[in-house]
């Protein structure tokens, strides 16, 4: 049986992404899936470009941060009686096609994550490319899971194993826990080909080096 | 003697404040309290402070004194980070909380205007 479309939730944290968000959500409200944003304390008018018709729109009052902005929305989600979850960025960079495949994998799986090496990456430069393969390194060291890709944005999980891989990260650490969480709980998990599209913007929006250490520590010192 | 009054007046003022802020004891306060009062008996004989640091195999006192301190306050520091930690957590639910509650009963308001038009 193929799964009404509107069970589907795509949550879409946002944080300043005024300028591309609206065509972001709108792609994906287009295909019919049922949307959250939560605009995570944005100080531009990302919650006004969010706002469309069919699009639940909610705001943090200040700003925490991608993992808890993604928990909110998937808490919403859950409490609108969501059956499928699906991590989405607000950034422009993934395409709408995948999340048809993500779903089809929810099959015979309880978590399924979008992974750019199966799939293609377009516009990243070649230090962007050595950073995130030295990340997937890192994180399967972390997680003790065996992945193509790490911090791929995308993903899609049965509501199900939702409380399960809950995110107490509220920064970019999240990544690291839901994969820590998959492996402690043992529910099943496939990967699943996604493209990302680099460009100019997200590009400038992504995580730097720097910014890995940022994370390493949080996920260290900052479990709750 | 002057160095003795200031530090004795800093202690007992680090004190006061710990004591106006929380009346509760919890073990950390404990260890601030105990370090002022140490601190004031090492200020008022500061020959106490050399005979213990012999005892326990330290040169000096004023060494000792250094070393029981920086472990102590990084002590309370390591507390209180646990607490800011804590406490982020806190707001991140509350966040959470008020930005569900403001979606669902805009959705709510909504079905209530259109429900008294079709009246």
């Amino acid at each position: 049986m193929v799964p009404r479309r509107t069970d589907t939730w795509v949550v879409i944290a946002a944080y300043n992404e005024g300028r591309v968000v609206a065509d972001v959500v709108a792609g994906v409200a287009r295909e019919g899936w049922s949307v959250v944003v939560v605009d995570d304390g944005s100080r531009d008018d990302t919650a006004v470009h969010a706002r469309q018709p069919g699009v639940k729109v909610l705001r943090h009052a200040v700003n925490l941060g991608q993992g808890a902005a993604l928990q909110t929305g998937i808490d919403f989600a859950i409490r609108q009686g969501a059956k499928y979850l699906v991590t989405f960025d607000a950034d422009g960079q993934m395409s709408t096609d995948d999340i048809p495949v993500l779903i089809e994998a929810l099959q015979d799986a309880d978590v399924a994550l979008g992974s750019r090496f199966l799939g293609s990456v377009d516009g990243a430069t070649k230090k962007r490319m050595v950073l995130l393969k030295s990340a997937v390194v890192m994180s399967n060291r972390l997680s003790g899971l065996k992945l193509t890709d790490a911090h791929c944005g995308l993903r899609a999980f049965r509501a199900e194993v939702a409380p399960k891989l809950r995110i107490t990260q509220d920064r970019m650490a999240h990544a690291s826990e839901i994969l820590r969480k998959i492996k402690s709980s043992g529910v099943r998990v496939v990967e699943v080909p996604c493209t990302i599209k680099y460009t100019a913007h997200s590009m400038a929006k992504g995580q730097g080096g720097m910014q890995a250490i940022r994370i390493l520590f949080d996920y260290f010192f900052r479990a709750a | 003697m002057i160095i003795r009054v200031l530090l004795l007046l800093g202690l007992a003022a680090s004190g006061w404040f710990i004591f106006l802020k929380r009346n509760r004891l919890p073990f950390h306060i404990v260890t601030l309290f105990a370090l002022l009062g140490v601190g004031a008996v090492a200020v008022v004989v500061p020959e106490t402070t050399n005979e213990i640091a012999l005892l326990v195999g330290v040169g000096r006192g004023a060494d000792l004194v250094m070393y029981v301190a920086i472990v102590s306050v990084l002590f309370v520091l390591i507390h209180y980070y646990a607490k800011f930690v804590d406490l982020q957590h806190k707001v991140t639910q509350l966040t959470r909380e008020l930005a569900i509650l403001r979606a669902e009963t805009e959705a709510s308001a909504k079905t209530a205007t259109t429900t008294s038009q079709s009246d």
